[in-house]
């Protein structure tokens, strides 16, 4: 079997986000991180792109993203006081997207940085 | 940059010939700290790497970063803003009196020894961890090593990075100032921004019970957040966007999974030194992004009528004239 290589990939698992990494992968799962340290090579290894886990859940039942999405705005714009509270683990543009959702909410919005 | 003075890890690696780690352990959680951006790099101005550079690290327990440091300082523990207060008058050559620098757990000479060696330096970086910044004092000890930094450039050239953890946190602070203005600790609940830690931030805000929903991204308060806090996560209603289904999307309303940045979504991330990075992901995920999520959850609401009574939403000063 042969491996796809990415080079300069980049690792997000620390604050160094090391842009050098070469990664070693057949399209489901990372096989090899070079360069990356302990904890970058753990951090790609661990994910892959098979479904483990349920689209969605809402109030403990599977349930489909369209209806997720739903639920999920329906109990914001409910909320009087709504919290959008996180967005260490994610990209730029979904950082500025929850601003707008804070935005458009009238709520609270907090990152990790707070703590 | 918010009134830090600051720089790139390039210029680190290129110049800095005297590091300080106060208050972080590099070693292990920052691995690649030491070989990519500081000590063991060789450069143009610093040809013999590791032999023309100095490293001090000060905290409050020996960590296996003292092994790669040339000065280890023991500071007593919660003692770190009268340290830096300390080394902020001894540049300056006023009095310290011994029972002051006693309180820190060092000695005169070591202080003395350490002050001619930061003035000898040609370019000074201290970059300062959690546990400076989450221990007693915390935002006064980073702002007060801020200061010793900016004050040292009376003598030479003197730098102060914040070591940032894990993720794109580096990301979120950038992306709310752009927006905002503000960092963190916000609240739009007048039409506009306001900034207050304390009031806005968020383990505050659940203790006190203040908010009536939760929208957690990226972030696992319910692993991490003290036990009043994740009482009120219970309480009211909570939705989690996350790549696995964590501690905070078993008590949630809603649980979204989404696919992991950098391994299967694609975007930006933040450096610590604010240095903005594309991601390169290798993988396709079976579940959306992040962005996609928020952006279909946004549109929902905007169908919905605006919280705001229509005429009383804060105006553009060009609206009022
Ligand atoms: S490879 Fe290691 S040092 Fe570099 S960003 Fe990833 S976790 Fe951090």
């Amino acid at each position: 079997m042969s491996l796809q290589v990415i080079d300069n990939a980049t690792c997000t698992f620390c604050g160094c986000v090391c842009d050098d990494i070469q990664l070693h992968h057949d399209e489901v799962r990372i096989h090899e991180a070079k360069r990356a340290c302990v904890l970058g090579t753990a951090w790609f290894l661990n994910h892959t792109a098979e479904k483990k886990h349920p689209d969605a859940l809402v109030d403990g039942r599977e349930a489909s993203l369209d209806e997720a999405i739903e639920a999920a705005a329906a109990l914001l714009h409910a909320a009087d006081m709504p919290l959008v509270y996180g967005m260490s683990n994610t990209t730029c543009e979904a950082q500025k997207q929850c601003a707008a959702l804070a935005d458009q909410l009238g709520g609270l919005l907090d990152s990790h940085t707070s703590l | 940059m918010g009134g830090k003075v600051t720089c790139t890890l390039g210029e680190v690696k290129q110049r800095a010939d005297f590091i300080v780690y106060w208050g972080g352990n590099p070693a292990e959680c920052h691995p690649r700290h030491f070989t990519k951006y500081t000590i063991m790099q060789k450069s143009k101005f610093l040809p013999r790497g590791r032999k023309d550079r100095t490293m001090v690290l000060v905290d409050i327990r020996e960590t296996k970063s003292a092994k790669a440091a040339d000065i280890f300082l023991q500071v007593k523990p919660g003692k770190d803003f009268e340290l830096i207060t300390i080394l902020r008058a001894m540049i300056k050559d006023q009095h310290v009196t011994d029972e002051q620098i006693a309180v820190t757990g060092l000695s005169r000479e070591v202080l003395d020894d350490l002050v001619g060696r930061m003035k000898g330096a040609k370019f000074g970086c201290m970059f300062f961890g959690m546990g400076l910044s989450m221990t007693r004092g915390k935002h006064m000890n980073s702002a007060a090593l801020l200061t010793l930094a900016a004050e040292m450039n009376a003598f030479t050239k003197f730098v102060a990075m914040p070591m940032r953890g894990h993720g794109n946190v580096t990301g979120a602070d950038v992306i709310m100032r752009w927006q905002t203005g503000f960092p963190f600790g916000i609240t739009f609940n007048r039409g506009y921004p306001r900034y207050n830690p304390g009031e806005f931030s968020t383990v505050d805000v659940l203790v006190r019970g203040d908010c009536d929903a939760a929208f957690i991204i990226g972030a696992d308060p319910g692993a991490t957040m003290p036990q009043p806090a994740i009482e009120h996560l219970k309480r009211i209603p909570t939705i989690v966007l996350d790549p696995h289904v964590t501690h905070t999307s078993r008590l949630s309303r809603v649980h979204i999974t989404t696919a992991p940045q950098g391994i299967a979504a694609p975007g930006t991330a933040y450096r610590m030194d604010e240095i903005p990075l594309p991601l390169k992901p290798p993988l396709k995920s079976p579940y959306p992004t992040d962005e996609q999520v928020v952006r279909r959850i946004n549109e929902a609401i905007a169908a919905k009528p605006f919280w705001m009574p229509e005429g009383s939403q804060p105006q553009m000063l060009t609206a009022q004239v």
